[in-house]
């Protein structure tokens, strides 16, 4: 009898922190975000940011998953704003408001035991679509052997921008290896010496790969901030319609303040 | 109310709260299956019935295909010709669980039967803790350590040159899938077939050995003998375990829907793979095409059929087998 008793009240206790919880939560504005893991760091640290700035007015949630989950998430009413690191495209769903916040560069990398300073955008595009496979038909290679092309998996948002924008609209080749995630890319490239990839140019600034420069540019962030490097991104936050209150609040902050501006230019190029 | 509830059940009110609760969770399995079949209906119903489990085009255009239609795919849009993903999941799963099993077989009778007591100590608890390491740690190991390994050492480079532009070896592929799988499903066996050699009663061995049977041979024809059911069901276990083993194969095995070709010889073993189950994982981020989605929903009936099938399949072997057989 005893032990019942306690363990009703237990479970009556559970159940009130699981009404209590919402209801605490619920008293301030509440932002969720969902999508690209590219932009993630991005970002949580204007989140961070933006609390600090105007104090215990907003609650932030972000959860990652892909551009694409962004877009979906968005799209159904899931979460305020969703992350995308590509452009917007003709299959998405309508009525999506994309908000530019960033720019980010797509770097083309090798293994570090093969320290490829320069690649035409004829020689990447002969690479990337299979045309030549080995590092000897490469000048300035000092691999041998076959070319290793590692890529993504065919709903990365990077992929999407890589193809459009370094390759002309040109498919990287069907046998190149796939990687779930940009972190497996780089590892990838990193353990592999013959191998060529492409990640954006914070992932690429933190070493372990060579950095690979395009018709004499190398991919940097400075040389993506003067417009001298061909491979220039944007990350989106995307709303449902026109963002309204926190959320076009939030926003306009990102688009306007100084402090957003310094955040973003620390490792990403702001918009304006 | 309260009063109630607090005061002891009778038999009968307990009784058929059980019941349902029991019932609740059969319930659910059905909804799940049927949940799953529906949401797959598109693909398998514009893919003519079955005909998406055969060979045909490439499946990374397919894939492409799906998922550039986004939210309005037309009919044409779900041609799907999954073969390479079958044939992976079912090439990986029997290899692995054939060597497992022989390893798993052999290391039984060596811990049971003929281990010193502080050897038998040792190693059962590892064991023990071996088959219960989350796959992710495996997939991680393979990823850092394996795979730069045979990429660099094993593979070499006119094996690289004479496939290139047809397959990647990069060291992600069959081999070192099939290894991790093993080691991943073999603690498992090993755990389960112990136990079931030790409750063979010891006078059924004895008594053979007062007939002049040798220990080795008496260990094979009698004691193995009546374990054999439980063998069947470890194996079955492992077999669940490799089939739906997702994450640690999207690390490792290379990320192509490539179906490794036996007549490539002995390089086929370093040729990428997808599996059903990793092919789910990978391309999560797809859902929002919905041609693909219902395509991924295709692969995972497919997965659950499979797990029907692979355990009435277990019962029905075990039947026959059951003539001699001890708890296990």
């Amino acid at each position: 009898m005893k032990r019942i008793r306690r363990l009703s009240a237990a479970i009556a206790a559970v159940a009130a922190l699981g009404v209590a919880a919402p209801a605490v939560a619920s008293a301030a504005t509440t932002i969720t975000i969902s999508g690209a893991t590219a932009s993630y760091p991005l970002v949580s640290l204007l989140a961070q940011k933006y609390n600090k700035v105007h104090p215990k007015k907003i609650k932030f949630k972000i959860a990652q998953g892909g551009a694409q989950v962004g877009v979906n998430d968005v799209a159904a009413g899931r979460v305020t704003i969703g992350d995308v690191s590509r452009d917007p495209e003709a299959k998405d769903p309508a009525g999506l408001v994309f908000y530019p916040i960033a720019k980010y560069a797509i770097c083309v990398v090798t293994n570090k035991s093969n320290p490829l300073s320069n690649l035409t955008s004829s020689q990447l595009s002969s690479i990337f679509t299979g045309k030549t496979k080995s590092w000897s038909g490469v000048s300035g290679a000092s691999a041998s052997g076959t070319i290793d092309v590692i890529s993504r998996t065919s709903v990365a948002g990077v992929l999407t921008n890589f193809q459009t924008i370094l390759l002309e609209g040109k498919k990287v080749v069907e046998s190149a290896t796939q990687e779930a995630s940009e972190g497996l890319l780089k590892q990838q490239v990193e353990s592999d010496p013959n191998s060529i990839g492409f990640i954006s140019n914070y992932q690429a600034d933190k070493g372990g790969v060579n950095v690979v420069g395009l018709n004499g540019v190398g991919c940097s962030r400075a040389t993506a901030l003067s417009g001298q490097y061909a491979g220039v991104a944007r990350f989106y936050e995307v709303t449902k319609g026109k963002a309204t209150g926190a959320a076009s609040q939030f926003i306009g902050w990102i688009e306007k303040s100084a402090a957003a501006k310094k955040i973003i230019n620390t490792q990403w190029i702001s918009i304006s | 109310m309260r009063s109630r509830l607090l005061n002891p059940w009778s038999d009968n009110r307990a009784e058929r709260t059980l019941g349902a609760v029991s019932l609740l969770v059969g319930v659910a399995v059905i909804a799940m299956i049927v949940f799953v079949a529906v949401q797959a209906w598109p693909t398998i119903s514009h893919n003519g019935g079955i005909e998406w489990l055969g060979s045909g085009g490439k499946l990374e255009r397919q894939v492409e295909a799906m998922n550039n239609a986004g939210t309005n795919p037309t009919p044409a849009d779900y041609h799907l010709r999954a073969w390479p993903l079958v044939y992976g999941t079912l090439l990986t799963t029997v290899i692995a669980v054939a060597f497992g099993l022989v390893i798993a077989i052999l290391s039984s009778i060596f811990i049971v039967d003929i281990a010193h007591d502080r050897v038998k100590g040792t190693v059962v608890p590892v064991i023990r803790l071996l088959a219960s390491v989350p796959s992710v740690v495996y997939g991680l190991l393979g990823i850092l350590v394996l795979v730069p390994f045979v990429g660099n050492h094993i593979i070499t480079s006119s094996e690289k040159a004479q496939h290139a532009g047809e397959v990647q070896l990069t060291g992600q592929g069959l081999l070192v899938t099939v290894v991790i799988l093993t080691v991943m499903i073999t603690p498992i066996m090993v755990a389960l077939i112990c136990e079931a050699l030790e409750s063979v009663p010891k006078s059924w061995r004895e008594g053979a050995i007062a007939l002049g049977v040798n220990p080795l041979r008496a260990m094979l024809a009698v004691t193995l003998r009546a374990a054999r059911p439980a063998i069947v069901a470890a194996a079955v276990l492992a077999t669940a375990r490799a089939l739906g083993e997702s994450i640690m194969i999207a690390m490792v095995s290379g990320g192509v829907s490539f179906a490794p070709r036996p007549e490539d010889g002995i390089v086929a073993i370093f040729e990428p793979l997808r599996t059903l189950a990793s092919f789910i994982v990978s391309f999560q981020e797809g859902t929002g095409a919905t041609a693909l989605k219902s395509s991924l929903y295709a692969f995972a009936l497919l997965l659950l059929v499979g797990a029907l099938v692979l355990s009435v399949c277990g019962y029905l072997i075990k039947l026959p087998l059951r003539k001699y057989q001890v708890k296990g």
